[in-house]
């Protein structure tokens, strides 16, 4: 029941994005057209794990301090990748590493393979059976252990502090 | 000045459009053409916001939400069916 | 006031069209489907991204400048989904890497 609110008030709020005018009478015909979206495609949301109003209301200042260190990241990944571009000879090392992650739950997954594939010169291709490897493609891979290490120790701490 | 601007950023996109369909035309794979017309439809998006600006017309943002959603939609499908040659 | 938005917006306007041409260019030079897929996905999406904020900087909240707002973060979230389904459908389907490629470690997880 608790989810039904919440996925509600997130389509109320697209509801008003794509319609175009924000206000409270839009707002709560997309909460209200909600829970018949929802409804057929109960099998993708996750309805086991019970849900408490407080953890998610906690994590939101978490969840925004994330957003804006990733928007610096792509920035800084597409004059990155713009320069490798603009280069006359293309001297490129690319290759695809393994790389172990430590997230547990599929949100935390899914944030941290998007993150990587929004980050400079990463690109993440596959999660292993056992949901503890992403496999990502490097355009400069002269040195692997290094690429590894950013994406471990600067990526996923902010994403273990706001998804986990 | 400022529907100068929009008008050459208009040709400008024009011009991108050219090396997708060049990929399209002549990429090795099928993997290749499915990102050319994926990389395509992000260009005419471009393309609508800004002629939806010259022509201060709300309509042409609206072709452009739904050209999103069909592109990304349609690159899915596609990676699903060679992937798994099958799309359900 | 008004025209220091419409300079900024003409300065992210021009920033975002300079980013789409260079990931297209980039999409013709880079030698095999995982490199482009880096010019594409990362390049084309803050661009068509830039522009969507150029106009929304320039008509402000009408529904417009709400409609293109959903338009950048509805890229922004979908570009990289779509771009991580078409590189495990390519390799899986038999696109090798380019022959500079120095390491491939998915090659031999699924075989």
């Amino acid at each position: 029941m608790k989810r039904y609110f919440f996925y509600s008030i997130t389509l109320g709020f697209a509801w008003c994005f794509v319609h175009g005018v924000i206000n409270l009478n839009n707002f709560l015909i997309g909460m209200l057209l909600g829970p018949i979206i929802i409804r057929p495609f109960k099998t993708f949301y996750n309805f086991d794990e019970q849900l408490s109003y407080t953890n998610t209301i906690r994590r939101i200042p978490k969840q925004i301090k994330f957003l804006s260190i990733l928007l610096i990241e792509i920035i800084k990944a597409s004059v990155f990748v713009a320069k490798i571009i603009l280069r006359p000879n293309l001297d490129l090392k690319p290759g695809i590493i393994a790389v172990p992650i430590r997230a547990k739950t599929d949100a935390g997954i899914t944030a941290i393979a998007n993150t990587i594939t929004l980050t400079p010169g990463t690109l993440t291709i596959d999660v292993s059976d056992d949901k503890s490897t992403l496999y990502v493609h490097a355009i400069d891979l002269s040195d692997p252990k290094a690429v590894s290490e950013s994406i471990r120790d600067d990526l996923e701490e902010y994403v273990l502090e706001a998804f986990e | 000045m400022n529907s100068l601007l929009l008008n050459i950023s208009l040709v400008f996109m024009v011009l991108s459009l050219i090396p997708c369909l060049y990929r399209i035309i002549k990429g090795p794979t099928i993997p290749d053409r499915v990102v050319a017309i994926d990389a395509m439809t992000t260009v005419i998006i471009v393309m609508l916001g800004v002629y939806s600006l010259l022509q201060n017309s709300v309509f042409f943002m609206d072709v452009a939400l739904v050209l999103a959603i069909i592109s990304f939609v349609g690159t899915v499908t596609i990676s699903k069916y060679l992937d798994e040659g099958a799309v359900f | 006031m008004g025209s220091i938005l419409d300079i900024l917006s003409n300065i992210f306007l021009m920033i975002g069209i300079f980013f789409v041409f260079l990931g297209m260019l980039g999409l013709l030079r880079l030698p095999d489907i995982f490199n482009r897929l880096h010019a594409t996905t990362k390049i084309g999406t803050i661009g068509a991204f830039g522009v969507m904020i150029a106009i929304v900087l320039k008509v402000g909240f009408t529904p417009m400048g709400i409609k293109a707002i959903t338009v950048g973060l509805f890229l922004l979230l979908t570009a990289p989904v779509a771009a991580h389904m078409i590189a495990r459908a390519a390799h899986r389907h038999g696109v090798g890497l380019c022959k500079e490629s120095i390491i491939d470690e998915y090659g031999k997880t699924y075989k």
